[in-house]
């Protein structure tokens, strides 16, 4: 069974925190990428992704989180992500994006303490 | 049942099926006892052949199909991804690869430069209007019980 795809997404102030429960590929990448948009449309700085119930990711996941980092670093903000698992974290250093305005940290509380 | 054997599976190119060649390979590899790391490597690298078909190898809306062969045996699994759609140039797409990791749906190269990674063997062969095959392989490095 493929997990129930789920992105819920928490203001708090200039941040916004979501959380992304499933996989993240061609065809749910679609749904984070709407929820990205938005949250840049709506002025905000800073996103900290939280990837704890995240069991997958692939390029285009990458690529979504690449963009969206980098329309935030035009307003100084950036994307703090949380909880990376092994596997998915491999991919990201793989792509090269852990260099590119993306930071990852263990716990939710870290990367919102980075920003405040 | 003699090595080799193959498990062909044939899907539409469309992105909701994706996950469902993911689930298909998982479950082959998990059955020839690969490690977890492996099977997710091979997840990655299915995943990013089939996404590969969907966004790019049909084009204008023409319907088209996914075509998975898994060649099981004993010592490594072999995959190829199989379309018959339009072909592009691997090596204009090779030269892009990781460097445009940033930019939004560039997918293409990135997809096939983590294909080359994760696998131990990977070759792709495309022919312009005729379509594209992605032949990828995992060793095993303990066999396990088919």
């Amino acid at each position: 069974m493929t997990p129930k795809f789920l992105v819920e997404v928490k203001d708090s102030g200039t941040t916004v925190v979501v959380n992304v429960q499933g996989e993240v590929d061609v065809y749910t990448g679609h749904e984070l990428n709407n929820v990205f948009k938005d949250v840049i449309d709506r002025g905000k700085k800073e996103i900290v992704l939280n990837l704890e119930n995240t069991q997958y990711i692939d390029s285009t996941g990458l690529g979504i989180i690449a963009y969206a980092a980098r329309n935030l670093s035009q307003r100084e903000g950036k994307i703090n992500v949380v909880s990376v698992r092994p596997q998915v974290m491999k991919i990201f250093e793989m792509s090269g994006l852990s260099k590119k305005n993306i930071y990852f940290f263990d716990k939710e509380a870290e990367a919102l303490q980075d920003i405040s | 049942m003699d090595y080799p054997f193959t498990v062909k599976l044939s899907l539409p190119a469309i992105d909701s099926y994706v996950a469902v060649a993911r689930l298909t390979v998982s479950g082959i590899a998990s059955r020839m006892n690969f490690s977890i790391e492996d099977i997710e490597d091979i997840k990655v690298a299915v995943s990013e052949a089939c996404t590969n078909v969907v966004l790019y190898a049909y084009k204008d809306g023409q319907d088209g199909a996914v075509e998975m062969n898994c060649t099981i045996y004993a010592d490594q699994l072999e995959i190829e991804i199989k379309d018959t759609g339009s072909g592009f140039d691997v090596n204009e797409v090779k030269a892009r690869g990781l460097k445009e990791a940033d930019e939004e749906a560039t997918n293409l190269g990135l997809g096939l430069a983590f294909v080359e990674s994760l696998m131990d063997e990977c070759e792709v062969n495309t022919v312009a209007g005729k379509g594209t095959t992605v032949r990828m392989v995992k060793q095993l490095t303990s066999i396990g019980v088919v």
